[in-house]
């Protein structure tokens, strides 16, 4: 006898509401770019996003004008906030791809309505991600030299190390994201074009449509494109998110340097970055009222895949503490008893508990379908994992080879304002994309109508 | 008068279409496009008989040129131009030279793609004449266009009207531009 518990989602149980047609579906989608004013939560929470990303402004000032001494790094603990927070953006941003990219490849039907939200969320995210080293650099202004080109001071970047690698995967990753974003949304923009009532609107988004007709020819190559694409950009940012792993374990310092980082990233990637899809999924349902076509499906679906984040992540962390227990490097072993009984054990382990422990809860089907519970996991989600990679990135330095040169790193109001000011950033783009672009793949989602209607 | 472009017909299911398509074509007109909301499995073989083989061509020669762009720049760099002793290591020292590349190598393929897509389907081109049709917008939402063009040998006005009569058409509209 086969247990089935009551509350599982069935195999065939519909992907979105069976009262969407292609009509109502495009208007739906399309209404929510074309409404001549903005609903009222936006307007309130774009003021906040600006209002953070001001503070990121003055933050930058400050920085630029005081150096990075206005933050709370110090020698041995040079890298801190910043370098962490922006391996937490990244992973954020990598998620987007991972959900939008690698569920293409397995015509995962939930796939189509979130991917918009999370290729959005990841263009909001990358460049949060981006600003991070740039203002941690001592001389911003010389960031491009990062770049090979042939300047005339006849100096050429070291391209031996994991940190111009990881330049150059950043670099790589925002332009082909953009390029991916710009193929998938192309016959939505077409869509708006056509529903524009206003010859303003009209002619704005009939140039950003490129004249897209939607002809079987026109389809045929760019449903080729993006599935190459789409074959490119799912390792294309694993090779991301190990890099950036790469930095740490090029470096000679204990708790870094160890080759399961590249992977350990990764895994980290997955789960805070369909968390943080959930979380925006959650809201853009609710506030643009697309209860139909975001439904239960794919808050089940993302919650699965926050859930094997979440247990490949802890696979890694036992590695983590196995390899400093089990090995006979003092430093390591000293520097991991340090970790998670010293200074950062309070991060330490509330982190393991808001990302092994409590997604475990998602186990449960009754948990998967209760969006409240999600949105809470999946914020908790996020923290941990700004935690995780806080930890990560200050206590090996605070801990380093020789005991006489420990310290400590604590933040500065600087180093919350640079947080507080990215998360402005972020989420002022996204308000944008929320506001001028389809935030549901209209093309995609039809194909869905379509395979439910002849079922 | 504008001049006559060809006759639209709009349909209201993608079977419908895809019958047309495949009849049009048995016909014997070439000179046709079906429009619709979303790729329709097996119209563009009908209308499209040979593969398209020149994007992921395309593509894979983009990959192969990035990946080359991307080595010989880190060669250039660490070998010819500015070497630098690390340690005793070669200047040529491809395992490290490996991400640089295949980053590189990717960009330039999925830029081949993007660009090569656009190219391809002749975009952007911000005015078609089936624009004109005022069938044509519904066909980014909810119906399925297909529009013979005068163009073709076999086109006769009126023939074409009654062709798509019989093949159950929604809507039929003679398209001036």
């Amino acid at each position: 006898m086969t247990m089935t518990l009551p509350s599982e989602f069935l195999p065939d149980a519909p992907v979105v509401a069976p009262d969407v047609t292609l009509t109502s579906l495009s208007e739906q989608v399309s209404s929510r770019v074309l409404m001549d004013r903005a609903p009222l939560w936006w307007w309130i929470g774009f003021a906040i996003s600006s209002a953070l990303f001001t503070v990121l402004i003055i933050q930058m000032g400050w920085l630029f004008i005081g150096g990075i001494g206005v933050w709370g790094v110090n020698i041995p603990v040079a890298w801190g906030l910043a370098i962490a927070e922006y391996v937490w953006w990244i992973a954020l941003a990598s998620g987007g791809t991972i959900v939008s990219a690698l569920f293409f490849l397995t015509r995962s039907p939930w796939r189509s309505a979130t991917n918009r939200i999370a290729e959005s969320m990841l263009l909001s995210a990358a460049p949060c991600a981006g600003l991070m080293p740039i203002m941690h650099l001592g001389r911003p202004g010389l960031f491009y030299w990062l770049f090979p080109y042939s300047n005339v001071m006849g100096v050429w970047p070291q391209v031996r190390s994991p940190l111009w690698w990881d330049f150059i995967c950043l670099i790589c990753y925002i332009l082909m994201s953009i390029m991916y974003y710009y193929a998938g949304i192309l016959p939505d923009l077409a869509t708006v074009r056509d529903l524009a009532k206003s010859r303003f609107k009209q002619i704005f988004y009939g140039i950003l449509a490129l004249g897209w007709r939607g002809s079987s020819e026109e389809w045929r190559n760019q449903r080729i494109v993006y599935a190459i694409m789409s074959a490119i950009m799912a390792p294309m940012v694993v090779s991301v998110h190990s890099v950036v792993g790469l930095d740490f374990a090029g470096g000679l310092t204990p708790g870094w340097h160890d080759t399961q980082f590249p992977p350990y990233f990764f895994f980290g990637a997955v789960i805070s970055g369909s968390a943080v899809i959930m979380m925006l999924t959650i809201m853009v349902r609710w506030g643009y009222d697309l209860h139909d076509v975001l439904t239960g499906y794919h808050f089940n679906a993302l919650a699965k895949v926050m859930l094997v984040g979440s247990v490949m992540l802890g696979y890694a962390y036992v590695w983590e503490a196995f390899g400093p227990i089990y090995g006979s490097d003092v430093a390591e072993r000293t520097e991991f008893f340090q970790r998670i009984f010293g200074f950062t054990a309070p991060l330490f382990w509330s982190e393991k508990i808001l990302t092994i422990v409590i997604p475990q809860l998602l186990w449960l089907p009754l948990v998967r379908r209760n969006q409240l519970l999600l949105f809470l996991i999946s914020g908790g989600i996020i923290v941990g994992m700004w935690q995780e990679r806080v930890m990560f990135t200050t206590a090996s330095l605070e801990h380093n080879y020789m005991p006489s040169r420990w310290g400590v790193f604590f933040p500065t109001l600087w180093d919350w304002a640079a947080l507080a000011g990215t998360i402005g950033l972020f989420l002022t783009l996204f308000f944008l994309f929320l506001r001028f672009a389809p935030i549901v793949s209209i093309a995609e989602v039809r194909e869905v109508v379509e395979a439910e209607r002849s079922k | 008068m504008k001049d006559l472009f060809g006759v639209v017909a709009v349909f209201d299911t993608a079977e419908a279409v895809k019958n047309a398509a495949a009849r049009l074509r048995q016909q014997g007109y070439r000179s046709f496009e079906a429009y619709t909301p979303y790729p329709i499995e097996g119209l563009d073989r009908i209308m499209h008989p040979r593969p398209q083989r020149l994007l992921p061509g395309l593509m894979f020669a983009g990959a192969v040129l990035g990946a080359a762009w991307g080595y010989w720049i880190q060669y250039w760099d660490e070998a010819l131009n500015y070497p630098l002793n690390v340690g005793g290591r070669p200047y040529n020292s491809w395992p490290a030279f490996t991400v640089g590349t295949f980053e590189f190598m990717l960009l330039v393929a999925v830029a081949a793609g993007f660009f090569g897509m656009l190219a391809v389907s002749r975009l952007p081109k911000l005015y078609h004449p089936v624009f004109e049709a005022r069938a044509f917008v519904r066909a980014s939402r909810d119906r399925f266009v297909i529009c013979i063009e005068a163009s073709d040998p076999r086109f006769d006005a009126s023939a074409v009207r009654r062709e798509f009569e019989q093949l159950g058409a929604e809507q039929i509209e003679e398209v001036r531009a």
